[in-house]
């Protein structure tokens, strides 16, 4: 299975990397401006995080939008991946009234894909100054916290899934999980 | 580590065609250092010359320590003196990044004259992932320099080798048991050494401060591990503020700096949480620093706050 990271930047991109390697996935990480022509036939992509303000600075993001108008396969984007997502399909975004900086309780909604066989409640770490303010339409909030009401959204009609969060950390719990649900989603869908 | 047997024959492999003449590996006696010099002496024997810089920025006791391990694996080594170049460097220098970028330009002065005395046109370094990813890119902000990639010149003549760029310290260690390197267990140490823990300017007085009371922070911390009070956290240290506040020692008034203690628990150095120390412990440390500093230190505090928002090292 072939599932790359592409490079906004993040500071935990490389673990997002390492994360897959330790479940046996064929990985690399590519830089954003990579054309989507030599990404076509993937088996998933994780969209990483990034220092950018995804919406100040969306020429920073590169062709994520590209890969996500072409992709058929599923795609996870992660903090300012998802938040470049879910602007990209029509929600919006605005600075966090609570920014939040490492432990954050997380209360899951929806146990369909990302978090199954999950806790409804369990501790992940975020580092983020923006957040979604409103999801686009046809996409639902799976999991929320006390600082932070869109922690997680996926879309009703694609495999496109977004975490505010960020799994790939030592420090967030259930994280390898949630990458092997994604890898779950991917090899279902493949059947 | 995944595929730890693997990974070790292919580094090596790559190591022997990397280096086709001679090469000399930076050398500081860390973990990560310690591991890129036996594969490397693996791969080219006699070829490599491992130099450790003293730069009188190191903690107490480690030159002698590192000198006994570098003995220990037989390859060949070189202690180089720069303590006067590093201090003279520095001197009314207090912003971290500056400090970071003057360090990593003395280090490599020192290598490139030592690799030019022994023929080398290769630098191996000990550079793991997190070092590269804070230092920052095109893509990435710099969190911080680290002086192994931060301070390499442009027109460095030399070619960069660095076997461990992909991994993290936990599987660093994993690699240093399985090649039986004796650092395997050491904690984490930055580059610029007590340089960051030395907030404000970096002076051999301040140093010789930051450098007893890490000392003590070691040592109190490793009783109570071996005592079973606690478990050893992944890096514990002390950090000198430039902050005086007032205090009382012996009837007198007192007005000296303040040590910070900073322990954090983590596996990759990326994420951190700050070490829950039994209090006996923190209150052990704290007496022995402000009885053996008198008036230098009569304050200490405990950093509790995790990564992030904070990083390990205050610099």
């Amino acid at each position: 299975m072939r599932v790359y990271v592409v490079d906004n930047g993040g500071q935990w991109t490389h673990r997002e990397w390492r994360v897959l390697k330790y479940l046996k996935v064929d990985s690399r990480i590519v830089p954003n401006t990579t054309p989507f022509s030599e990404l076509a036939d993937l088996d998933g992509l994780v969209l990483s995080g990034g220092a950018p303000s995804v919406a100040s600075d969306a020429g920073l993001m590169g062709n994520n939008g590209e890969y996500l108008d072409k992709a058929e396969y599923p795609v996870l984007g992660i903090c300012a991946g998802m938040q470049f997502l879910s602007e990209h399909f029509g929600g919006s975004l605005g600075p966090s009234v609570n920014p939040e900086f490492g432990r954050v309780g997380l209360k899951v909604g929806d146990h369909t894909d990302l978090f199954r066989n999950l806790p409804s409640e369990f501790n992940v770490w975020a580092s983020h100054n923006d957040e979604v303010k409103s999801v686009p339409q046809g996409f639902v909030v799976t999991a929320s916290s006390e600082t932070c009401p869109v922690e997680a959204v996926r879309s009703l009609d694609r495999p496109i899934y977004g975490v505010q969060f960020h799994p790939e950390v030592e420090n967030t719990e259930n994280g390898p999980q949630i990458f092997q649900n994604f890898l779950n989603i991917i090899s279902e869908r493949r059947r | 580590m995944l595929g730890l047997e693997d990974f070790i024959e292919e580094a090596i492999g790559k190591l022997k065609s990397d280096i086709p003449r001679k090469a000399i590996i930076a050398c500081s006696g860390g973990v990560d250092s310690m591991v890129a010099a036996a594969l490397a002496s693996k791969a080219v024997g006699d070829r490599l010359l491992a130099v450790y810089v003293d730069t009188g920025l190191m903690r107490k006791g480690e030159t002698a320590e590192v000198e006994a391990m570098l003995v220990d694996t037989g390859i060949n080594y070189k202690i180089a003196e720069a303590g006067k170049e590093f201090f003279d460097a520095l001197e009314g220098v207090t912003d971290p990044e500056q400090k970071r970028k003057i360090i990593g330009e003395r280090f490599i002065r020192v290598f490139e004259k030592e690799a030019k005395a022994f023929g080398a046109d290769c630098l191996v370094q000990g550079t793991i992932a997190p070092d590269w990813i804070e230092s920052g890119d095109g893509v990435r902000d710099t969190i911080k320099s680290h002086h192994n990639v931060g301070g390499l010149p442009k027109d460095l003549g030399m070619k960069v080798v660095e076997p461990l760029r992909d991994l993290y310290k936990d599987e660093v260690r994993d690699v240093a048991r399985a090649l039986g390197v004796k650092a395997s267990e050491r904690q984490p140490f930055p580059g610029p050494a007590l340089a960051v823990r030395c907030l404000g300017e970096v002076n051999p007085e301040n140093v010789e401060v930051v450098r007893e009371a890490c000392h003590i922070v070691e040592d109190e911390i490793q009783k109570a591990a071996s005592a079973g009070k606690m478990e050893l956290p992944w890096q514990y240290f002390a950090v000198l503020l430039p902050t005086r506040s007032v205090g009382v020692q012996g009837d007198r008034r007192a007005y000296g700096k303040t040590i910070a203690v900073r322990a954090v628990t983590s596996v990759d150095g990326m994420t951190a949480t700050y070490a829950k120390i039994p209090l006996d412990v923190l209150d052990a440390v704290a007496t022995r620093i402000t009885n053996t500093m008198k008036s230098q230190v009569n304050r200490v505090v405990y950093d509790i706050t995790n990564k992030p928002p904070s990083t390990i090292e205050w610099e």
